[in-house]
């Protein structure tokens, strides 16, 4: 942050949500407030302006260093707006818990397998990554036998799927924060965003194939082609995105936060 | 007069120099003595940010400031989907431990002629006789439902306005772990009704255990207690549910909404 902006805080500078300005000049600011009170309120005020310069004695002789973080604070613009919708969402829940009571399922026969068994939605995907049978590769050095057993491949599977999107962070560094500063990480994303749906169908393509005309090889295939169409289809329309839109953003956003 | 030096930051010396009242005096000994010990000053000065905070106009956010604020107020739902997640986490564990007041996890049969188990028959209490019990378990049930697409759209969100960048790297890895852990729950309580689906679900649980390499036995015998599905392996649900996945779920929530109080919201630019 530069000099020659406002400051909040008597000049001192601040390091939380530095940069932040007052609505106008007439808003007296907090130490303004502060020096105006009198007796206990005072007295408390005095105080604590001496215990924080005994801090800040402290912190300088130290190698303690505070830094400064680029984002708007969490109190209270998030948390004001966030109630605020967090409670219709809310009550849009109990609404629905209302209306919607949810099916119970006969008890437990472990003597009968029902037709389709199938975990909540939410593990879909997981369930559809222990279908990977026709892509666990037969190694010729074993003599056409498959390294690992199909149900194995497909719990390291979802293990891969876990580690690839964990160290995402590490692979895509840069301060570009818009999809359409970085077209190719936003087609991953959105690739990865179809994946999740079509394994999670695959997980159920018994039923899929009762109800469209479809083998299941060819939803298989789908499974994998249709995340890179989508994948294709982002990258090209960002990329011609880009250029317009970059302009407007090179204009305010890059002269405040230079890229490294 | 002593010729001890004096201390820079001697408080009550300074005390001396002022003309106190008796109440003043006492107030701010109390005061001084306090905050020697426990250093309120720290938790004061929130508590007076606070104050000041919401008794002021809002300061202006980056986004307000840079005229941003055009472009991004449609995102905002977007942006509260880590809120809604935690709030449907507070509701699912309220509703979650009264509905622990009427279940037991056992799959001994309730009577000697019937086919079900009590686990079994203490849901369809629960859902049949229980005063506002089918509400009850269905708002369990849809604040798990709803908590889990929350934290998957915050996800997607976080993904694709680059939250996850340079200082937050931590905080992202630490979202996977409970998004991973918010399926673990739901997982452990599909299966405590002890129905066929609940069963069968648990069947593939313990062949997804079995076939780790190496630890695979290790593994099922820990959290499904034994390669067949039974009493020990409702118990064990049942003990993750509502004992171990609490305590480190809220846990980890915690650190994780710690991490962006310090960090603050990463904004699209």
């Amino acid at each position: 942050m530069s000099n020659d902006e406002p400051k909040t805080d008597g000049g001192e500078p601040k390091t939380d949500g530095g940069g932040i300005v007052p609505q106008d000049d007439q808003a007296p600011t907090w130490s303004e407030r502060k020096e105006r009170t009198q007796g206990l309120a005072r007295l408390t005020y005095e105080y604590f302006e001496r215990s924080r310069r005994e801090d800040e004695d402290l912190r300088r002789a130290s190698d303690y260093v505070e830094r400064d973080v680029l984002a708007f604070p969490t109190w209270p613009h998030e948390m004001i707006r966030n109630l605020a919708i967090t409670s219709f969402f809310l009550g849009a829940m109990f609404f629905i818990a209302a209306a919607i009571p949810p099916h119970i399922p006969g008890p437990a026969d472990p003597n009968s397998t029902p037709a389709v068994i199938l975990p909540d939605w939410y593990l879909y995907w997981s369930f559809g990554l222990l279908k990977l049978t026709p892509i666990n590769p037969e190694l010729s050095l074993l003599g056409g036998q498959k390294l690992m057993s199909d149900r194995t491949y497909g719990v390291l599977a979802n293990l891969v799927v876990v580690g690839v999107i964990a160290i995402v962070p590490f692979l895509n560094k840069g301060s570009a924060r818009r999809p359409v500063e970085e077209p190719f990480w936003a087609a991953v994303g959105v690739g990865g965003v179809v994946f999740a749906f079509t394994i999670a169908v695959l997980a159920v393509q018994n039923l899929i194939t009762d109800l469209l005309p479809m083998t299941s090889g060819e939803l298989f295939i789908l499974t994998f082609m249709l995340p890179f169409a989508f994948a294709f289809v982002a990258y090209s329309v960002l990329k011609t995105m880009r250029e317009g839109y970059m302009f407007e953003l090179n204009r305010r956003y890059y002269r405040l936060r230079p890229p490294k | 007069m002593s010729l001890e030096r004096k201390d820079e930051h001697d408080h009550e010396g300074w005390m001396e120099t002022k003309d106190l009242s008796p109440i003043e005096e006492v107030y701010l000994t109390t005061l001084i003595w306090l905050d020697k010990r426990l250093r309120i000053v720290d938790y004061l000065e929130l508590l007076e940010d606070m104050y000041y905070k919401t008794n002021l106009q809002m300061p202006k956010s980056h986004t307000e400031q840079y005229n941003l604020d055009n472009k991004f107020w449609y995102w905002y739902p977007l942006y509260a989907l880590g809120s809604f997640s935690t709030i449907a986490y507070v509701v699912a564990s309220i509703t979650g431990a009264l509905l622990g007041f009427y279940y037991a996890p056992s799959t001994a049969a309730p009577s000697a002629d019937a086919a079900t188990s009590v686990a079994y028959s203490n849901v369809l209490f629960i859902m049949g006789d229980l005063n506002f019990g089918t509400f009850l378990r269905s708002l369990h049930r849809w604040s798990a439902q709803v908590m889990t697409a929350a934290v998957f759209l915050h996800m997607l969100r976080v993904y694709f306005t680059g939250a996850y960048k340079e200082p937050r790297e931590l905080n992202w890895i630490i979202g996977i772990v409970l998004i991973s852990l918010t399926m673990v729950f739901g997982y452990t309580g599909y299966l405590l009704p002890w129905s066929q689906l609940s069963y069968w679900a648990g069947q593939i649980g313990v062949e997804m255990a079995l076939s780790i390499p190496l630890i695979g036995d290790w593994v099922a015998q820990l959290i499904f207690g034994g390669f067949t599905l039974g009493e020990a392996t409702l118990q064990r649900m049942y003990i993750l549910h509502v004992f171990l996945l609490p305590f480190v779920v809220t846990l980890v929530i915690a650190i994780h909404i710690g991490i962006v109080w310090m960090q603050g919201i990463a904004e699209p630019h």
